[in-house]
């Protein structure tokens, strides 16, 4: 299978003025096309450092880090940005939509820095909307959607350019089991589509729906298993 | 990213802060306002007082002896009928008219009509000079004038209460001129032009023109001339000064002149220290409002940090932040420097309309008043926007 992501000896310090953290201290780990990866662990193990750095939005501060054969050390903030709109689609526990804009603005988003005119744009969010089972509230403002609607609003915003990957950190971290279970059956669903899904989340219900499980503690991977999801939803 | 969009972006938020984009703005607006209100009316008084000199023609002026020099020689300094001869006989050429500037009022009645006329004493060619309109008859000829006609013109608006009707050339009529009364002969009825001070003057006193030769032997203080076209005017009144001063046998700088054309002067130079005053309280209030603007584009920026995270998160560019941020300053201070030319029309015209002056928008004016705002506000707006855009996405994502 082709390798995706490659990250060797990765490692994170965040140096909060005399004090220094350490957060990752030398990850290893491959990901491959269409895998469907659930990262555990405790809070404060790294996961959400290491999903920053996975969506381009932070940098290691040594190691490597290829995203689809791409070292991102090599590129400069802009074009990080430019990685980040084509290549990754980040979903997080906070939902993250942009307030007083509509959900269709919202999912037009990342469209719009990537220059897609605006006839393309509006189609593509549409369709989107319509896959994610929100169709009917494209106008709808954020605060006037559920914590269940707006991720779903989110993961729509987070497919618009096709990322090869996607990345959600804890993205039911802040729902009930219900909208969560909702959630996870749209994440299965883009993975069976091909896509390559990256989940972080602390609840081993939602671990289970995944095909593999990393699991972090204190900036290190402990444990890399293979999974047999429950696909059948209780 | 696309202009439109950010446009779009950048109305949404002002929207969506409706009352503190207005605050915002106030800096601006008042700025903006003060200086076209007060320009628009600079402008329409400008083009009245022109024309009120206009009227007079640019190549008049007076000659008078200069108050603050005594007169010790005991030759008298006023001005004669001699000197008015003496004048035409030595600037002929360079003369287009030459009087005795002659003023009286008097009562008038005619049959149960009364009224006051004020009386100007004028020579010959003075309505043809000035560009008055004669309705009827004609005006006073060069034999008139020196054969002391008592020959009157008087405006139509007279001649329709005392008379009746229009055409009264050949009417009589009597009035005193310089405590003399005299029985008077209509031989013209004009149309006075119209002015701001006509206005002003009640509707029972009428200008009347009359040869000033009628003032008979009686002295003028001033000199009322007209030089021909072709002329430097200044270099002209120079030498008829010193000619007077000469013949008077006083020191030469005793007369003095002044011309329409240097009061033109005058006014002019003080409307140029006037509208760079005005500058001056324009740059300082768009300053004002210029820091207004940084300072809530300040705020909105730590306000929207998450936002900006999320932006970035999504694939905008440094750039594509910092231009949403410029445009969004500039459309505000542009809107308050719309919303700031259109009160400063409002109240110019309400203020102009009530002196009567017609009210002449200039469209650059607005333009010039959006386009320079909006450079204030893409000014003062750099620093925010480079702040938003220099933001760390992490950081900001995290940002409470
Ligand atoms: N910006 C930061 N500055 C300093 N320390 C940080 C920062 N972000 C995270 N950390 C620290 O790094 C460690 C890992 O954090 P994080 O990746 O958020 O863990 P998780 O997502 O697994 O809970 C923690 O000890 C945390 O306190
Ligand atoms: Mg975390």
């Amino acid at each position: 299978m082709e390798t995706i992501i490659e990250i060797q000896d990765l490692e994170k310090v965040y140096q909060n003025g005399a004090i220094e953290v350490a957060a990752l201290r030398g990850v290893n780990l491959n990901i491959h096309k269409g895998e469907f990866v659930a990262i555990m662990g405790a809070s404060g193990s790294g996961k959400s450092t290491f999903m920053n750095i996975l969506g381009c939005l932070d940098r290691p501060t040594r190691g490597l880090y290829c995203l689809e054969g791409l070292d991102i050390n090599d590129y400069n903030d802009n074009e990080l940005s430019f990685i980040r709109n084509q290549k990754v689609g980040f979903v997080f526990q906070s939902f993250n939509l942009i307030p007083r804009t509509s959900a269709l603005k919202n999912v037009e988003l990342p469209m719009v820095y990537g220059k897609v005119p605006a006839s393309k744009r509006r189609k593509r969010a549409h369709e989107l909307l319509e896959k994610v089972g929100l169709g009917e509230r494209y106008n709808h403002m954020p605060n006037e959607l559920s914590g269940g609607q707006k991720q779903r609003v989110a993961i729509a915003r987070a497919l618009t350019n096709q990322p090869p990957i996607i990345l959600a950190d804890e993205p039911t971290g802040n729902l009930d089991s219900r909208s969560s279970l909702e959630i996870m059956e749209i994440f299965s669903e883009l993975n069976r589509d091909g896509n390559t899904v990256i989940i972080v989340t602390h609840e081993p219900d939602i671990a289970e729906w995944t095909h593999r499980v990393i699991t972090f503690r204190d900036g290190l991977v402990i444990d890399d298993r293979l999974n047999q999801p429950n696909t059948t939803s209780e | 990213m696309l202009f439109f969009e950010n446009v779009k972006l950048a109305l949404v938020a002002i929207k969506s802060n409706k009352m503190r984009s207005f605050l915002t703005m106030l800096g601006i607006i008042i700025g903006v306002s003060s200086v076209i209100a007060i320009t628009t009316i600079g402008n329409g008084a400008n083009s009245v007082v022109s024309k009120e000199f206009d009227a007079f023609g640019k190549n008049n002026a007076n000659i008078y002896p200069n108050s603050s020099e005594e007169d010790t020689s005991g030759v008298p300094s006023q001005f004669t009928l001699s000197d008015i001869n003496a004048l035409k006989e030595r600037f002929g050429d360079e003369l287009r008219y030459v009087a005795l500037y002659m003023n009286g009022s008097s009562e008038i009645k005619i049959g149960r009509m009364t009224g006051q006329f004020n009386i100007s004493g004028i020579a010959d060619n003075y309505m043809r000079i000035t560009g008055v309109d004669l309705l009827y008859g004609r005006e006073f000829t060069t034999n008139d004038v020196e054969n002391r006609r008592d020959y009157i013109m008087i405006p139509e608006s007279a001649a329709k209460k005392f008379f009746g009707r229009d055409d009264v050339t050949g009417q009589a009529l009597s009035i005193n001129i310089n405590n003399k009364l005299r029985e008077m002969t209509v031989i013209g009825v004009y149309r006075p032009r119209e002015s701001i001070f006509s206005r002003l003057t009640s509707n029972t006193s009428y200008t009347v023109y009359v040869p000033y030769t009628l003032w008979e032997d009686r002295p003028a203080s001033v000199l009322d001339i007209y030089i021909n076209e072709g002329y430097d005017v200044q270099k002209v009144l120079d030498k008829i000064k010193s000619y007077l001063a000469l013949i008077h046998k006083l020191a030469p700088g005793y007369y003095v002149s002044n011309s329409v054309e240097s009061q033109q002067a005058t006014m002019s130079q003080i409307l140029g220290i006037l509208s760079a005053s005005i500058g001056a309280i324009a740059a300082i209030s768009l300053l004002v409002g210029g820091i207004g603007i940084m300072n809530i584009m300040l705020v909105s920026v730590t306000e929207r940090t998450r936002e900006i995270g999320i932006r970035k998160s999504l694939g905008a560019k440094t750039g594509d932040i910092l231009v949403q941020f410029l445009i969004e300053a500039m459309l505000v201070s542009a809107l308050g420097g719309f919303l700031g030319a259109a009160l400063g029309i409002g109240a110019a015209s309400v203020g102009l309309s009530m002196a009567k002056v017609k009210v002449s928008i200039d469209p650059t004016v607005v333009l010039l008043a959006v386009g320079f705002s909006a450079l204030v506000g893409m000014f003062f707006g750099l620093y925010p926007a480079r702040k938003a855009a220099k933001l760390d996405p992490i950081e900001a994502l995290r940002y409470e």
